[in-house]
C-alpha cells in the first residue's frame, strides 16, 4: 500500500503536535487514535492506517491499540474483504490487549471469521473456542449476545439441535430487545419445527411478527408461519389455479425443465431452450445466472445466484466463473449448497451423492442411486429412490434417518419421482407417476400432508419440475405446454 | 336580609369595642368591683384605696395601649383615687397628681359627678383647660374610623385635644376618607365638621364558624373572624347557631356597579356562593346580609398496600398503620405518605365531598443521592448537579432523596447503611482524563450491586437515559385468556392455534380467527394483545365471527430479561425486594424467580441460587415450578463443578414439568433445555 506524501506528513504531524504539547503517553495515544478515526470516517483510509500504525509503535501498550487494531481488522474485513489478513490483527488483540475490553469484539470478530471458513465440523471448533472465550471471559461485554448466536448457528451446523436452541435461547434471554434478538428467534422457531415441536415453533416465530414487525425477520416469520400452517395444519384439498402467473398462456416459456425457489421466496425456472436461468419478477422473466447448455439440476445461493448442473457443461456459478467440470457427473439430477458450502450433487447413473467443496475438490458419500434430491432444513437432503421406491431423508453428514414409501398413506401405488423440491420449513413434494400420478406433498418427518392426482387437479401436460413456494402454494413446470401451473 | 342592614353599623361598633377584651386578667374586674363596695358600703377607705392600688398596678404600666374596658377601668380607678387621696390628709397631695395622669390619659374622660365631689371637678376641669382645647366635631356620617395625627381612635367622639396643630383623618367603608388640618390656640375652642362622600356600597355578613375565606369575583378578600356582638343574636338564632358560633361581620367595601358573586369558602367545609345582583351595588348603601352556615364537607379515604409495616401520614400528620379503610377527612388535598420499613409510598390525593377514594400504596424504592466523589472538577459540574438536584421530579416509581445539607458522600453512604433510609443509592463518579469530560453515573443497591452509566455533563439532557431506565418497571404478569394466535393471511383477525380447557368449554373454536374483542373488531394477534390488556374487568368476550363467548382474563407469569439495556438492575433488584415483602403463593415465588434473575445479571450467582432455593411455584404450565427448577441448575452450573450432581438434579426436576416454559406463556419449553444441559454434564 503506498500512501500519499501528504497523508504521511499530516500523520507525522498529529505526532509531532502530541509530542510538542509535551502531553502523556495517554494523551499521545488517544489523539492518534481519534486522528486515525476521524480519517478513517472521511475515508481516508491510507492516512488511518498510517496514524494507527504510528499509534502502535509510540504506545504498544495502549488500551487505544486495541481499540486500533479492531478497526484496522474491520478495514481488512469490510473494506479490502481480505479476511485473512484481519486474523493477526485480531490475534495480536488476543495475546497483546487481552485484560481490554476490545479483547471480546476482537474474539467474536475472529471467531466470526473463523466460523465462515469453516467448510467441515472440525473446522468450527477453533471459532466455537472463540466464541466459549467470549462468554466465559467477558461476560459482562455486549459481544456475549452475539457470542451466544454465533455459538447456536455453530451448533445448527453441526447438527446439535438443543444445544443450538440453548444458545439461541440465552441470546434472547439476555436482551430480547436487541436486533440479534429476532434473527435468535427465528433460529429457534426453525429449531423447534426440526425438533417436532411445531406449535412451539409457530408460537416464536409467531412473537417476532408482534415484537419485531418492521424487522426482515418478521417478513421472514409471517411466510414460514403461513406455509407450516397451510400445509400441516389446514391441510385444504389442492387445487389448481391454472397457469402461472396469471394472463401468461401455453407457451410463454421456452421448455422449462427446472424450478427452484430462492432465498426471499423468488422463483427461478430453467428454460432448456435458452440454456440458462430466469427469474420470475412479477409476471415478467430476467435472466439470472450464467448460462449452461442442459442443464439438469439447479440450486440458488443464499445470495440469489443461480447454479446450474450439467453433464455436459459441470457445475456452472457465477456469471464469468469458469464451470467445474466433474468427470463423476454423467446424469445429474439434483443438486444443493449446504451450510459449509459444499454443492451436494445426486445423479442418476451413480451409487452415490457427490459433494463439491468451495475449491473444487470433491468427494463421495455412499448412497442410493438418486431420481432427484432437494436440500432439507436440517442441513441434508432428501432423496427420492426409485429403485427402493422410498424417499430417504439424509441427515448432514449423509446418513440416513427416515425412509418413506412412496406410497405411503396415498390411494394408490407410486413408482417413479418424476420431480423433487423441499423448502426451508422442510415440506417435500414431488411430482409421482405410477398407478397414482399426479403431485404429493409430504411433512418434516416424511408424514403425507396433502396430495392430488392430475386427473382431479384436470391438468394435462408433460410435468417435470415443481418448486414450493413462500405463498403456500406448489408451482409445476409443464415443459409440453411451455408454462406454468401453481396448485393453492 | 335587607332587614338586617341597620345592623351593620352597631356590629361593627361591637367588634371595635370588644376587640381588647381578653387581653386583661379577668380577676381585675372583681377586684374593681369589691373596691367600688368597701368604699361605697362598707366606707373602707383604706381597703378600697388599697384595691384601687392593686389595679392600677396591674393596668398603669399599659397606659395608653390599653383599649376600651379596660382603658375606662383604669380612667375610674384614678377617679376613684383622686378622691380617696383627696380625703386622706397624708395622700391628699397626690390627688392632683392622679387627675393629671387620668387626663392624660383620656383627655375626653368625664369624672363622675355622684362620687366626685364639685372642687375636685373643678379642679380637674381647670387642669383639663389649662392643658387642652374643646373641640366640638360633627361628623356625617357615624360609625367610620377617626384618626388623629396618624393614630386610629377606638371611639370617633372627640371632646378636647392639646393645643397646635393637628390632622383628623375620618374614614369609613363605602365613603371617600377625608382629611382636615387644624390649628388649636389654648382657651379658643373650635367646632370641627368632616362630613364624607359616599363611593359604594358595602355588605357585611356574617359566618358560622368564624375563619371563612371571602372572595369577592374570584379575588379573595380576607378571613371572617372575632365573635358576633349580642345585638347579632337574632340573626344567628335565624341561621340556627349560637351566638358564640357567628363570626363578626366581615364587610365588602367598595363594591363596584354590576353582578357579583361572593364566595364563602375554608377547608373542610362545602363553599357557598352568593349571587349580589346589580342593587346591592348601585345605589350606594350598606346592606346587610343574613348569616351564613357553611356545611362541613367530608370524604373518605382507604389505603390498601401488600408491603407490610406501613403507617400513613396525611399532609405530615400520623393516622396510623396501614391498611385503612374509609378513614374519614375533611375533603381537599393531602399529601399522602406510607412510612414502610423498607421503601416508601407518597402521592398527592384529592378527597372530594362525599366521595370514597382508593389508595394502593405500593412501597416506592428510595434512591439517596450522595453527591460528587471526589473534588476532581468537570466540564458542567455546576449544571449537572443542578440538574440532579431536581432528578427527583421526573422519577415516577423511585422516591429520590438529597442529602443532608453539608454531608459528604461517605457520610451519607453511612448514614443510610446504618439507618436504611434508603434502598439505592446514586453517585456521580467523574472520570479521568484531562479535561475531565466524561462522568459515571453510578446507582448502587445497599448490597452494592451496581450500575454505571457514562455521560457528558454537557450534552442536551445527560439524565434522560438514566431517568428512562429507572422509570421502567419490568413486566412480570401479563392477561391471558388461554389461547396461542397466529397472524396468518387471508384472516379477518387473530387465529386460534391452540385454545386451553377454559376456552375450549366455553365455546373457542381451534383453526378459526377471533373476530371481535368486548364486541370491537380485532385484525391481529398484536391489537388482540392491546385490547385484552385494555379491558376492563375480570372477562372479556371473544367472537369468531358468531355470538360472543365470555372468557376469564387471569394473569400469566413472565421472566424479566438478563441484559437488557433499557433496565437499570441494581432499580429492579430493589423494587423486587420491596414486592417481595407481603407477597404469597406463586406472586412471591415468581418474585424469587425474578429476584435472582436480576442476581444473574450481575452474575451474582450464589446469591441468586440462595434466593431460587426458597422459591415455590404451585403452577405447572408457563412459567412455573418447572423454570425454577431449571435456572437452580443453571445456578448450580455457573458455581462449579463441585455442583454438577446437583444440577443435575435440578435439570431431571425441572424435566417433571413438561409445560413448563421459559420467558412467558408463549415461551419455549424449559424441557429440551434442560435434556441438554443433561447431556452437557456427562462426562
Amino acid at each position: 500500500m503506498h500512501l500519499p506524501l501528504s497523508r504521511i506528513r499530516s500523520a507525522s504531524l498529529a505526532l509531532a503536535v502530541c509530542l510538542a504539547l509535551g502531553a502523556q503517553d495517554g494523551d499521545i495515544a488517544e489523539r492518534l487514535f481519534q486522528s486515525g478515526e476521524r480519517a478513517y470516517g472521511a475515508k481516508s483510509y491510507p492516512e488511518a492506517l498510517e496514524t494507527w500504525g504510528q499509534l502502535l509503535q509510540q504506545a504498544p501498550k495502549s488500551p487505544f491499540c486495541a481499540q486500533a487494531l479492531l478497526r484496522m481488522a474491520r478495514y481488512q474485513l469490510e473494506v479490502e474483504r481480505k479476511s485473512e489478513a484481519a486474523l493477526p490483527l485480531l490475534e495480536r488483540i488476543k495475546t497483546e490487549h487481552i485484560k481490554t475490553s476490545w479483547a471480546a469484539e476482537a474474539m467474536l470478530l475472529r471467531g466470526q471469521i473463523l466460523a465462515s471458513q469453516a467448510r467441515k465440523a472440525q473446522d468450527l471448533r477453533e471459532a466455537v473456542g472463540e466464541f466459549n472465550r467470549v462468554v466465559d471471559l467477558f461476560p459482562d461485554q455486549p459481544a456475549v449476545l452475539p457470542a451466544h448466536y454465533h455459538l447456536g448457528l455453530a451448533a445448527r451446523l453441526q447438527g446439535q439441535w438443543a444445544r443450538a436452541l440453548k444458545h439461541f435461547t440465552e441470546a434472547l434471554r439476555l436482551d430480547p430487545t436487541s436486533p440479534i434478538a429476532p434473527m435468535a428467534q427465528l433460529q429457534m422457531g426453525d429449531l423447534l419445527d426440526v425438533m417436532g415441536d411445531l406449535q412451539g415453533c409457530l408460537l416464536l416465530l409467531q412473537g417476532i411478527r408482534t415484537q419485531f414487525p418492521q424487522s426482515p425477520e418478521a417478513q421472514e416469520a409471517e411466510w414460514r408461519i403461513a406455509v407450516r400452517v397451510k400445509h400441516r395444519i389446514q391441510k385444504p384439498t389442492l387445487k389448481s389455479e391454472g397457469p402461472w402467473p396469471q394472463g401468461r398462456a401455453k407457451g410463454w416459456l421456452k421448455t422449462p425443465t427446472l424450478l427452484a425457489t430462492g432465498p426471499k421466496g423468488e422463483l427461478f425456472i430453467y428454460q432448456d431452450d435458452l440454456d440458462r436461468a430466469f427469474v420470475l419478477q412479477g409476471s415478467e422473466l430476467a435472466p439470472a445466472g450464467a448460462a449452461s447448455k442442459s442443464a439438469k439440476a439447479m440450486t440458488v445461493t443464499a445470495a440469489g445466484v443461480p447454479w446450474l448442473v450439467s453433464a455436459k457443461v459441470g457445475i456452472t456459478r457465477e456469471e464469468g466463473a469458469t464451470p467445474l467440470l466433474l468427470a463423476s457427473l454423467t446424469a445429474p439430477n439434483g443438486a444443493f449448497l449446504d451450510g459449509w458450502q459444499n454443492l451436494w450433487v445426486s445423479d442418476a447413473k451413480v451409487a452415490c451423492i457427490t459433494l463439491v467443496a468451495a475449491d473444487g475438490t470433491s468427494r463421495s458419500l455412499p448412497s442410493p442411486t438418486a431420481t432427484a434430491m432437494a436440500a432439507l432444513p436440517t442441513g441434508g437432503a432428501v432423496l427420492a429412490s426409485d429403485a427402493n421406491r422410498s424417499l430417504l431423508f439424509l441427515d448432514a453428514a449423509g446418513q440416513p434417518r427416515l425412509t418413506v414409501p412412496y406410497s405411503k398413506d396415498l390411494p394408490a401405488s407410486v413408482k417413479y419421482v418424476l420431480a423433487l423440491c423441499a423448502d426451508a420449513t422442510g415440506h417435500v413434494a414431488a411430482i409421482v407417476d405410477g398407478d397414482y400420478e399426479g403431485v404429493v406433498l409430504w411433512g418434516p418427518d416424511g408424514s403425507l400432508l396433502r396430495h392430488a392426482t392430475f386427473k382431479a387437479l384436470g391438468l394435462n401436460g408433460k410435468f417435470r419440475a415443481i418448486a414450493l413456494d413462500h405463498q403456500g402454494g406448489i408451482v409445476l413446470a409443464d415443459r409440453s405446454n411451455d408454462l406454468l401451473i401453481r396448485l393453492n | 336580609m335587607r332587614l338586617f342592614r341597620v345592623l351593620a353599623p352597631l356590629a361593627l361598633l361591637a367588634t371595635l369595642s370588644g376587640m381588647d377584651l381578653r387581653a386583661q386578667d379577668p380577676a381585675l374586674k372583681e377586684t374593681f368591683q369589691q373596691a367600688k363596695a368597701l368604699w361605697g358600703i362598707q366606707g373602707d377607705n383604706p381597703g378600697a384605696s388599697a384595691k384601687f392600688e392593686q389595679i392600677l398596678g396591674a393596668l398603669e404600666p399599659k397606659g395608653k395601649t390599653l383599649e376600651g374596658e379596660w382603658l375606662q377601668m383604669l380612667c375610674e380607678t384614678y377617679n376613684w383615687l383622686a378622691i380617696l387621696d383627696d380625703r386622706s390628709a397624708t395622700k391628699k397631695p397626690r390627688a392632683q397628681k392622679d387627675l393629671e395622669a387620668l387626663l392624660e390619659l383620656n383627655p375626653d374622660f368625664d369624672m363622675d359627678r355622684i362620687i366626685t365631689n364639685a372642687r375636685l371637678q373643678g379642679v380637674f376641669e381647670a387642669l383639663r383647660s389649662s392643658r387642652l382645647v374643646r373641640v366640638k366635631l360633627a361628623l356625617d356620617p357615624e360609625g367610620g374610623i377617626l384618626a388623629v395625627d396618624g393614630r386610629p381612635r377606638q371611639s370617633a367622639a372627640l371632646k378636647f385635644l392639646p393645643p397646635g396643630n393637628h390632622k383628623l383623618t375620618y374614614a369609613k367603608t363605602g365613603y371617600q376618607s377625608a382629611e382636615q388640618q387644624v390649628d388649636l390656640s389654648l382657651k379658643e375652642p373650635k367646632s370641627l365638621e368632616m362630613k364624607l362622600t359616599r363611593v359604594s356600597s358595602t355588605v357585611s355578613l356574617c359566618t358560622s364558624p368564624a375563619g371563612i375565606e371571602v372572595l369577592l369575583d374570584g379575588k379573595s378578600l380576607g378571613t371572617s373572624v372575632g365573635i358576633a356582638a349580642p345585638e347579632l343574636r337574632p340573626m344567628a338564632e335565624k341561621a340556627g347557631v349560637r351566638l358564640e358560633e357567628l363570626s363578626a361581620p366581615f364587610v365588602v367595601g367598595d363594591l363596584p356597579a354590576g353582578r357579583h358573586t361572593l364566595e364563602l369558602r375554608a377547608p373542610c367545609f362545602r363553599t357557598r356562593r352568593i349571587e349580589l345582583d346589580p342593587s346591592y351595588a348601585t345605589p350606594f348603601a350598606d346592606h346587610t346580609l343574613e348569616a351564613y352556615k357553611l356545611d362541613a364537607s367530608r370524604g373518605l379515604l382507604t389505603v390498601s398496600t401488600a408491603g407490610p409495616g406501613g403507617e400513613l401520614l396525611l399532609s405530615g400528620k400520623p393516622y396510623g398503620p396501614v391498611p385503612v379503610k374509609d378513614l374519614q377527612l375533611c375533603s381537599g388535598s393531602y399529601d399522602l405518605q406510607v412510612r414502610f420499613p423498607a421503601g416508601g409510598f407518597t402521592e398527592r390525593v384529592e378527597v372530594p365531598d362525599g366521595k370514597s377514594v382508593q389508595v394502593n400504596a405500593r412501597p416506592k424504592v428510595r434512591m439517596l443521592y450522595l453527591g460528587c466523589e471526589g473534588s476532581d472538577d468537570f466540564a458542567g459540574r455546576e449544571r449537572m448537579l443542578r440538574l440532579l438536584a431536581s432528578f427527583g421530579e421526573r422519577l415516577k416509581t423511585v422516591a429520590f432523596m438529597l442529602p443532608a445539607k453539608g454531608e459528604t458522600p461517605q457520610e451519607a453512604l453511612t448514614r443510610i447503611r446504618t439507618t436504611k433510609e434508603a434502598e439505592l443509592t446514586l453517585t456521580v463518579r467523574p472520570r479521568s482524563g484531562k479535561p475531565i469530560h466524561e462522568i459515571e453515573l453510578v446507582v448502587s443497591t445497599l448490597q452494592g450491586e451496581e450500575d454505571r452509566s457514562v455521560v457528558k455533563p454537557l450534552e442536551q439532557d445527560p439524565l434522560a437515559a438514566l431517568a428512562a431506565r429507572l422509570n421502567r418497571l419490568p413486566r412480570l404478569w401479563e392477561p391471558w385468556v388461554g389461547l396461542n394466535l397466529l397472524d396468518l393471511p387471508g384472516e379477518i383477525g387473530p387465529w386460534v392455534l391452540r385454545a386451553d380447557e377454559t376456552a375450549l368449554r366455553a365455546g373457542i373454536k381451534t383453526s378459526r380467527a377471533i373476530t371481535q374483542v368486548n364486541g370491537k373488531p380485532v385484525t391481529s394477534v398484536m391489537a388482540f394483545r392491546k385490547a385484552l390488556a385494555e379491558a376492563p374487568g375480570e372477562r372479556i368476550a371473544l367472537a369468531q365471527g358468531e355470538a360472543p363467548i365470555q372468557l376469564p382474563v387471569t394473569q400469566q407469569a413472565l421472566e424479566l430479561p438478563l441484559n437488557a439495556s433499557d433496565l437499570c438492575y441494581p432499580f429492579v433488584l430493589a423494587e423486587l425486594r420491596l414486592r417481595y415483602l407481603g407477597a404469597k403463593g406463586d406472586e412471591a415465588g415468581l418474585l424469587r424467580l425474578n429476584q435472582a434473575l436480576a442476581l444473574m445479571h450481575f452474575r451474582l450467582f450464589g446469591p441468586a441460587m440462595e434466593v431460587l432455593r426458597d422459591a415455590r411455584m404451585t403452577g405447572t404450565k408457563g412459567v412455573s415450578q418447572g423454570t425454577l427448577d431449571y435456572y437452580t441448575g443453571v445456578c448450580l452450573l455457573r458455581l462449579g463443578n463441585v455442583y454438577a450432581d446437583i444440577a443435575s438434579q435440578s435439570f431431571n426436576q425441572a424435566l417433571k414439568y413438561p409445560q413448563a416454559t421459559l420467558f412467558g406463556p408463549e415461551g419455549p419449553f424449559v424441557a429440551p433445555l434442560a435434556r441438554q444441559a443433561l447431556e452437557d454434564l456427562k462426562p
